[in-house]
């Protein structure tokens, strides 16, 4: 090593430091402005800094913004902040003076922009601007634990207590479609005989939320003229858990086990009506009371980073005996037997991929065997339906994506009058192709606009069902969204396995939505029409006292519903209190099933109301609830006067207590009662088949089972966390 | 021995050049943890989060920015006047970069105690409606947060802190809610003690369970 090395090795160090330490000494730079939106209002508290660096500030109050900056040469000045998208400009440091004006844009934020709010009713405890939030289905008093039942106290709906069903603006009940976790649901409501009315066969406690619509809605649905209901299962319960139930109709015991990745939930219920009908005076007539049980199993696994997969299963059995009074017969009356058997699984999977691109779908099985006993004759209908979705959803930018999916379904109907030996059937394929895209104009407007392509194997057609909506958003955060479409759906089995070659019934829609949600109020008013297409005709040899032996059947129906519903909810005005007001208008009017003109359907009545009042008191460690619902009674026919549905029934009401109470943490005490009043409800009257000697046909009024349900609950919670109950679950 | 010399004198330049970069980030952690010892205001301490998310951006190894970002825009949210649509927004920016700390440092209890104290902040938004939903999620992040590591002061006040709304709604008694209290003051004590010139570790809460210990605890 010579002198000479080192002192160019000095030399090449001394070099290298002056280049590192030259910007420092050469001159400051003094970056100043002001940051303004695009509509020139100045937004405070944007962080501006040079990218790469330490070095950066705020803007103030008033949008100003100064800094200054010791680095020197090419660099990027960064402009960022909440509700914007970053603003990168390249400037060149040398000191001085540099002034900037920036106008940064908004970006499209998933929690404020506007969403489209036509005929949608969300609950949800993830997204804000929702209706209702789950915990809200399960206290409603006159819904008795059923969701559907909640549903019912909610704009567009009809309750039709002798049914139970989900009736939508002047649709019948067969109109709503229901989906769980995105795969259709067959024979979701419980089997009963005629007038007695039904329950969803599912749990409220498996859903964390739910997504119902009186109309206009998504390509993703369809097979549905009037609604959809989309429920969505808790993706990852809490904790490990036991909950046991014991209720005045029967008792169950859900387990819950967590893990890391994933879950296991598995319970077993049964109900038996018996007890309760002995002490509780009936106005039916029951051989042997509902009675039941089902169990079911949910797994759910997280796999990679971004992926879950869900799996479930529910089994039932039930069973019922009731002696139908014969009107103009003073006798007992037909002796009716229902026995019914169901499974529902499934499997679904999500997975976020790579690009913007995300994907799920998922198969589906339902499979429902029903027998009917009544008199001598035996009947055994089945009905199976496969339902399998595969989707997928590119996001091209925060402003533009596409939903595109390909479904199938598979029917498979079979009845047999099994004391006549005789047997008939219908399978079907349905291949449908949907897209679906969304286009964010900015936070206020949003365009979507769909189309559904659909093939039917049996009834050899195809069909295409456009659907577009928009939205737009006020600045006082209310908004209009406008939705239009067509939608398409089969006639009912029990006519298809009749005449096979029935062709899809059509129903066109057109929303108009206002839904505003601040300081824990919610305002929503909706205006709909739809026109109905191609319904389903036909003559019956007879009428009373059940419609029977269906013949010329044809699609000459048409109708319409128009209307306009109303919906208020104050969570705010009195303390520890929520109530929400409904009022739906509907005036529709049909030519369907055995009518030759356009009538008033029964189960559309014009005038619908509900409140519902919660109120919490902390002393009680309680929460009471109202619930009052009303119509202005239900169309019928009578043979005794001229004319096609020529009559009504008086008005419909209902007044429903409950009461919650919570003495510890994990132990729930619910008590309800519905039409404590005690009202005579007349849905309709079932007529004698001939007349009497006085040349008059006799008729029975078709009333609830009893005056007065009344439910008691009690449900325990068992785990590690002493605070957990079942509500924690929703 | 030229070729040692240079590769020396490289690796030389290489540590001090780190060192130097640690030492930049050390600097700028300490001046804006100055900032939000004396930031009140939820303009100011939205200032505060600009910082940390600054030196986030040049650390990106480090959980501590994004932690303390999110933990000046949880406190922004807390401290502001108004609806849901000032403070929502603040604290879905504060998840975001608490989710971007957890990232980094997973399984951290400090980050998942943080995760916690904004869900109580976004229940304290609309405790009507949120209630029900958020309280045991939160109850379920502040007890995860105290499983990973007990003697996070912070995670077992806050603990507390749900067990006392919880006593006071089901008209039971404090002591469990103040065991817990107690037992975070002297993890607090414990901390001050330990804690060495120049910390960066979260050391803030003890003024909250103090308060609680003055008005519930007696």
């Amino acid at each position: 090593m010579t002198f000479g090395h080192i002192s160019e090795s000095m030399k090449a160090i001394f070099y290298f430091f002056l280049l590192l330490i030259s910007p420092m000494i050469w001159a400051q730079t003094l970056l100043t402005g002001e940051v303004r939106d695009q509509k020139s209002e100045t937004i405070p508290g944007v962080n501006v800094y040079l990218k790469g660096t330490y070095t950066g500030t705020s803007s103030e109050i008033d949008g100003s913004f100064k800094l200054e900056v010791e680095e020197s040469g090419l660099h990027i000045l960064v402009f960022q902040s909440m509700g914007f998208r970053a603003l990168e400009i390249e400037v060149n440091l040398q000191g001085g003076k540099l002034e900037f004006f920036p106008i940064l844009k908004e970006s499209i934020n998933e929690m404020t922009a506007v969403t489209i709010s036509a005929g949608a009713m969300e609950a949800s405890d993830e997204k804000r601007a929702v209706v209702l939030r789950p915990v809200d289905i399960v206290t409603v008093p006159s819904a008795m634990g059923d969701i559907i039942g909640a549903f019912q106290t909610l704009p567009g709906t009809a309750n039709v207590g002798n049914d139970g069903r989900l009736f939508v603006r002047g649709g019948d009940a067969t109109e709503t479609a229901i989906f769980i976790d995105g795969l259709k649901v067959g024979n979701a409501f419980g089997t009963t005989a005629s007038n007695v009315p039904t329950r969803t066969r599912f749990n409220p406690n498996l859903f964390k939320g739910s997504f119902f619509s009186t109309g206009g809605y998504s390509a993703e649905y369809g097979q549905a003229l009037s609604s959809a209901l989309a429920l969505n299962t808790v993706d990852f319960p809490v904790r490990n858990q036991g909950d046991i139930s014991f209720m005045s109709v029967g008792g169950g015991y859900t387990q819950t086990l967590t893990g890391e990745k994933n879950s296991l939930t598995a319970s077993a219920n049964y109900f038996d009506l018996s007890p309760y009908q002995a002490m509780i005076k009936q106005n039916f007539d029951w051989e042997r009371a509902p009675f039941g049980w089902d169990a079911e199993v949910s797994g759910r696994q997280k796999w990679g980073k971004n992926g879950v997969i869900k799996a479930y299963a529910h089994t039932e059995a039930s069973g019922m005996k009731i002696w139908q009074p014969i009107p103009g017969s003073d006798e007992r009356g037909q002796l009716v037997g229902v026995q019914n058997q169901y499974t529902f699984a499934q499997t679904s999977f999500r997975q976020l991929g790579e690009n913007d691109w995300s994907y799920y779908g998922g198969i589906s099985y339902s499979n429902n065997v029903d027998k009917f006993d009544i008199g001598r004759m035996e009947m055994r209908n089945q009905n199976q339906l496969v339902h399998s979705k595969l989707a997928a959803i590119k996001g091209f930018s925060e402003k533009f994506s596409v939903k595109t999916g390909f479904e199938s379904y598979l029917f498979n109907y079979e009845e047999a009058l099994i004391s006549e030996d005789l047997k008939r059937d219908f399978r079907d394929h349905h291949s449908i192709l949907f897209s679906e895209a969304d286009y964010y104009v900015n936070n206020r407007l949003v365009f979507r606009g769909g189309i559904r392509a659909g093939h039917s194997s049996l009834a050899g057609q195809s069909w295409l069902d456009p659907r577009i909506s928009l939205a737009y958003k006020f600045d006082h955060d209310g908004q209009l969204s406008l939705a239009a479409g067509q939608f398409s759906q089969m006639p009912v089995e029990q006519l298809r396995v009749l005449e096979q070659s029935t062709q899809n019934t059509r129903a066109d829609h057109l929303i108009l939505n206002y839904f505003l949600v601040k300081n824990g109020r919610t305002v929503r008013a909706e205006a709909f029409y739809k026109d109905y297409k191609n319904l389903i005709t036909y003559e019956v040899a007879q009428l009373f006292p059940m419609p029977l032996g269906f013949d010329n059947i044809q699609q000459n129906g048409e109708g319409y519903a128009r209307g306009v519903d109303i919906f208020y909810r104050d969570q705010k005005s009195f303390k520890n209190t929520d109530f929400w007001v409904t009022y739906s208008f509907v005036d529709s009017r049909r030519k369907f099933a055995h009518f030759t003109e356009m009538v008033q359907p029964g189960f559309a009545p014009r005038h619908n109301g509900s409140i519902v009042v919660k109120h919490f008191i902390s002393s009680l460690k309680s929460q009471l609830g109202v619930s009052l619902s009303a119509n202005d009674g239900y169309t019928y026919e009578n043979p005794n006067l001229p004319g096609q549905m020529n009559a009504k029934t008086k008005s419909f009401q209902d007044l429903s207590l409950g009461w919650s109470y919570l003495p510890k943490p994990n132990l729930i005490i619910h008590l309800a009662c519905s039409n404590v009043l005690g009202r005579d409800n007349i849905f309709g009257y079932q007529y004698a088949n001939e007349p009497n000697e006085n040349g008059l046909y006799e008729g029975n009024p078709i009333r609830l089972q009893a005056p007065r349900f009344l439910f008691l609950g009690i449900f325990l919670t068992l785990s590690k966390d002493k605070t957990a109950n079942n509500l924690n679950n929703l | 021995m030229k070729k040692y010399s240079l590769a020396i004198i490289v690796m030389m330049l290489i540590s001090l050049m780190t060192y130097a970069s640690n030492e930049a980030y050390e600097k700028a952690m300490l001046k804006e943890l100055q900032n939000m010892k004396t930031a009140t205001s939820p303009e100011d301490l939205k200032k505060v989060a600009n910082g940390f998310a600054r030196i986030a951006q040049m650390a990106e190894e480090e959980w501590l920015p994004d932690y303390y970002a999110a933990l000046a825009l949880a406190n922004a949210g807390f401290r502001s006047e108004g609806g849901a649509n000032v403070k929502d927004p603040l604290f879905d920016q504060a998840k975001k970069h608490a989710e971007k700390a957890a990232k980094i440092s997973p399984n951290n209890s400090e980050v998942v105690a943080l995760q916690g104290f904004i869900t109580m902040g976004e229940l304290a938004v609309d405790p009507a409606s949120r209630g029900q939903h958020l309280s045991s999620l939160a109850m379920q992040t502040f007890g995860k947060a105290v499983e990973l590591n007990r003697q996070n002061p912070r995670a077992v006040m806050m603990l507390g802190q749900m067990e006392m709304g919880m006593a006071q709604f089901f008209g039971q008694g404090p002591e469990k809610a103040c065991g817990l209290v107690d037992a975070s003051l002297a993890l607090f004590a414990k901390e001050a003690a330990e804690a060495k010139e120049g910390n960066l570790n979260p050391t803030w809460g003890k003024a909250m369970a103090e308060e609680m210990k003055k008005n519930t605890c007696k």
